[in-house]
């Protein structure tokens, strides 16, 4: 086959594969979908259908008492002794559109669209009209027996106490929507152009609060002040605005999660109901309910029952979860969960069946599986070009004489003597600050924890001060030393050579699962390769490329620690495969003009690299075992995965099982995939294969 | 009388340890000349060999390649080797490499030539021996002769100013000899300049114009071809009767 395949062709193509093979892959395939289990699992909603008898606009509705009442478009007042199943019409005195209910205090009190409030004081009374401030207003609430606070456009805002109507004069302009009082003193009024107002003596006088950023132009339509450090609003655009300060400070807007930390619903919203601390149901037009258990982090959008079409108005709630929600064309809600999604057809598993405890397994298992294919990826490519790097450092002959071998010699001694003043000072620097340490003995093996720039000086001053040592008394000659009955030539030390050796013999003498912990715990490299990101390239955000890559900081100190880890090991291989090419190779390559580093890229790595597939393949399947160890570092791979299944089903032998068959899964793909690159690879002549 | 191409000074080589390998060798390869060096084992040939393109460091003596000296920590010893070919005992072919690729890697990467002009540079040359067929073939595929040859067009194609060979044919079996031999013989007849360390006395005899007889580190008998029928020094008469025995 002569034909030149690109990328991953060269090593897989469906296309090469015989037939035979390609039938069995495409059986299995369709058995493995064929014979899993289909899931008779399905989500309803939590609201039932009232039937209300009625088909007017529904605006507002109150709980009063062991009742609910709702009202609507041409003074239609409804009410329910049942929690709101079932109801029936109360007449009414007056036919202009009811807009918003109160009830507080035994009393009872609701506003119409002409700005009349009528109020009932008692379950048995009549309502009474209490006159008609003004028109435009928007919503009343009580705060007393026999007072209460309207608000209504262009900043209007009424007070009614001791039987009198009284404007308070603000200096507001901006239109109100909503107002909610915590007591007879405290209050919040909302309105448009992000106005949130408060007052703290029972409506005499209101400040302005500062609007959030990002909401200083949302038109605030519901707010609820649920108690002195729980207060919520919500904008029509969807946005949730919310305060745990007294006095209803420092507004801001909640960043809700499961929209994807966005600060809005997506969603056009018309009022709010708190129900508890941190429990709100939200409601809207096109048939929008929303529930949060959370304060709003994570809401969950309502299914709606079939055959409703409506826009809703208001909630009333007895308590936590029983309640009512009110909409236009009559439709009436009730519900006694607060209208959580129902789960129908879920039952507690039994972790003793073994489909039953795969079911639950089996999404965390490929969770794992991902998560342990993307370390060892990223750490297989990283292994490797540390290896290359280091069995190149370890092979190239770059030795002291040669570094200055073909220099003026004078120029050799003043570097030398500069080496000298700077080792030295290095060298001292870094001494004095051991003393410090309080070490004492065999402690100062621990120096390089304890001070480790210092450390770091006291190192390189010494080998700066031998290195200019030697620079300095360059004759020319390079020749050897004699001290006492040995004989050293420092010329011929390589010091590259040094770096590679110093690196590999440090990681392959210290445990793997020790430099996990040490990377990610003690340097924190994760986190600091975070930061760096992004105080260069801005905030990483929480989805797109760079958050798959480096969302995690567990996942980069991991695939750190394994690249570094195996780049020790693999070098050692490569190492080996660069020595078994022949020297005349090496020759040949200068001999026609190539320098090394030439000659090591074009002729002797692509043929070492070739030698050393199966070794390399060994330490590849070494780096997926050794990924498992990442769990210790929190990172969600296998192995951890396997640890959380056993936490919740306690099925310790299959969930071991499972792990290991997943290993083995990633293990084995890899095996194959290199046995078919050295297949692909194979050059005529190039070492004994076998045959072929 | 042609210009001098490479003139040799008291070459000297001491090995790490203290092997005197070459003790002072002195010669001048002229333009358009083939010399043979001829001795036996351990006499020094290969060392004055490399230390010519300075795959061996000489201890002392000057090399200079068309009048510049070339042994010193100044000069650009990569520029230096693309202007001397060398062939080897064991071809040293890249095995990873097609015989097309291997050609054209020095012409590409060390001349700077694009894809193109590499490669119709070396079809001219694989042409003059004679393996236009074998471009797309890999080194592991081809005979020990046919080898040799793509190692000779890989010297060739640098368009060398003398090519150096190193008994380019110790390697092969007897009867693909031949075919190496008469490459390199139309090398010598076209005037390319060849320096040719070989234990092939006859070869020497017909393609070399001097001959150079090296014992021990030293030239022990130097003239032109003609000194292998009549050799002056006894060492030499030694020497030829001895591989006269094994042929």
């Amino acid at each position: 086959m002569n034909s030149r395949r690109v990328g991953v062709e060269r090593i897989f193509s469906w296309s090469a594969l015989e037939e035979k093979t390609r039938v069995g892959i495409l059986v299995s395939v369709f058995l493995l979908v064929a014979i899993s289990p289909a899931i008779g699992q399905s989500t309803e909603s939590g609201w039932d259908i009232a039937e209300s008898s009625v088909d007017s606009d529904l605006n507002a509705a109150a709980v009063y008492g062991n009742e609910i009442w709702a009202f609507g478009d041409g003074g239609l007042m409804l009410s329910s002794s049942d929690e709101g199943m079932t109801w029936s019409t109360v007449s009414s005195t007056t036919t202009a559109n009811f807009i918003s209910a109160d009830s507080a205090y035994e009393s009872m009190a609701v506003l119409d669209s002409t700005g009349s409030v009528l109020i009932k004081q008692g379950q048995d009374a009549d309502w009474v009209n209490i006159g008609t401030p003004s028109e435009g207003m928007t919503d009343l609430v009580l705060i007393g027996e026999e007072s209460l606070i309207l608000v209504g456009d262009e900043g209007a805002i009424w007070k009614y106490s001791a039987s009198n109507w009284l404007k308070i004069e603000t200096q507001f302009t901006q239109n109100l929507n909503d107002v909610s009082f915590l007591d007879e003193n405290n209050g919040i009024a909302c309105g448009e152009d992000g106005t949130i107002l408060f007052t703290d003596n029972g409506g005499t006088s209101w400040d302005s609060r500062e609007s959030p950023l990002g909401a200083t132009s949302s038109n605030l339509v519901s707010v609820s002040y649920y108690s002195r450090v729980r207060m919520f609003a919500v904008s029509s655009n969807g946005e949730i605005l919310a305060s745990i300060s007294e006095g209803a400070q420092n507004w801001y807007l909640v960043e809700i999660e499961s929209e994807g930390y966005s600060t809005s619903l997506n969603m056009t919203l018309t009022s709010i109901e708190v129900v508890s601390g941190s429990k709100i149901l939200f409601s809207g037009p096109d048939n929008y309910l929303g529930f949060s258990k959370d304060g709003g982090n994570k809401v969950e959008h309502n299914l709606i029952p079939e055959g409703v079409d409506t826009s809703f108005n208001d909630h009333a709630m007895i308590n936590a979860f029983k309640g009512i929600v009110v909409g236009d064309k009559g439709v009436i809600l009730f519900t006694d969960n607060s209208g959580e999604n129902d789960q129908v057809g879920y039952e507690i598993p039994d972790y003793n069946n073994f489909g039953e405890f795969v079911e639950y397994a089996d999404d965390m298992m490929l969770d794992g599986f991902k998560a342990t294919v993307k370390i060892v990826g990223f750490g297989i490519i990283f292994g490797f070009l540390i290896g290359v790097i280091l069995a190149m450092l370890k092979t190239a002959p770059t030795n002291l004489k040669g570094l200055v071998e073909g220099r003026p010699n004078v120029i050799i001694r003043i570097i030398g003597g500069g080496l000298i003043v700077i080792g030295i000072n290095l060298f001292w620097n870094g001494l004095s600050g051991f003393s410090e340490l309080g070490l004492d003995g065999i402690e100062y093996i621990f120096t390089p924890v304890g001070d480790s720039r210092g450390f770091a000086k006291f190192g390189l001053g010494i080998a700066f001060t031998l290195l200019g040592l030697l620079f300095l008394s360059n004759n020319g000659k390079f020749s050897k030393m004699k001290i006492g009955r040995l004989t050293l030539n420092p010329w011929k030390i390589r010091p590259l050579n040094w770096i590679a050796t110093l690196y590999t013999d440090f990681f392959r003498n210290t445990p793997l699962i020790v430099q996990f912990m040490f990377i990610h715990f003690g340097l924190s490299l994760g986190m600091e390769i975070q930061d760096a990101y992004e105080s260069s390239f801005g905030a990483i955000g929480t989805d797109g490329f760079d958050y798959w890559l480096l969302g995690e900081s567990a996942f980069i100190s991991a695939i750190f620690t394994l690249g570094l880890n195996s780049g020790a090991y693999q070098c050692e291989t490569i190492r080996g495969a660069i020595a078994a090419i022949p020297s005349g190779q090496m020759e040949a390559g200068r001999s026609i003009g190539l320098t090394y580093m030439g000659t090591m890229k074009l002729v002797i790595m692509p043929q070492a690299i070739r030698i050393c597939i199966p070794p390399i393949g060994n330490e590849m399947v070494n780096l997926v075992l050794n990924s498992s160890l990442a769990m210790v570092i929190g990172y969600a791979e296998l192995s951890r995965q396997g640890r959380l299944i056993i936490a919740w089903t306690f099925q310790i032998f299959w969930a071991w099982g499972l792990v290991m068959i997943s290993y083995f899964v990633v293990t084995w793909t890899l095996a194959l995939l290199l046995r078919r690159l050295e297949e692909k690879t194979k050059i005529p002549g190039l070492g004994i294969t076998g045959g072929g | 009388m042609p210009e001098v191409v490479l003139s040799i000074r008291d070459l000297e080589k001491t090995y790490p340890g203290g092997v005197q390998a070459v003790r002072g060798v002195s010669f001048d390869v002229h333009q358009g000349e083939s010399v043979a060096i001829i001795g036996s084992s351990g006499s020094g040939k290969s060392t004055v060999l490399r230390c010519i393109n300075r795959l061996i460091e000489p201890t002392g003596g000057v090399i200079e390649l068309v009048g510049t000296q070339i042994n010193t920590p100044k000069a650009n010893v990569n520029e230096i080797r693309s202007r001397i070919g060398m062939v080897f005992q064991s071809f040293e072919l890249f095995a990873h490499l097609k015989v097309l690729e291997n050609v054209t890697l020095g012409l590409r990467h060390v001349r700077g030539m694009s894809k193109s002009e590499a490669d119709k540079v070396a079809m001219e040359v694989l042409e003059r021996v004679d393996l236009l067929e074998r471009v797309d073939a890999y080194p592991g595929n081809l005979s020990g002769g046919q080898k040799q040859r793509v190692a000779i067009a890989r010297a060739l194609a640098m368009k060398p100013e003398v090519i150096l060979f190193d008994e380019p044919t110790s390697a092969l079996d007897p009867e693909l000899i031949g075919s190496v031999l008469k490459t390199i013989r139309g090398l010598a007849d076209e005037g390319m300049t060849m320096i040719i360390v070989t234990h092939e006395i006859n070869f020497a005899r017909d393609v070399a114009d001097r001959i150079v007889y090296l014992d021990h580190g030293l030239v022990a008998e130097e003239g032109p071809s003609s000194i292998i029928n009549n050799p002056k020094t006894e060492r030499m008469q030694r020497f030829l009767a001895s591989m006269n025995e094994e042929h």
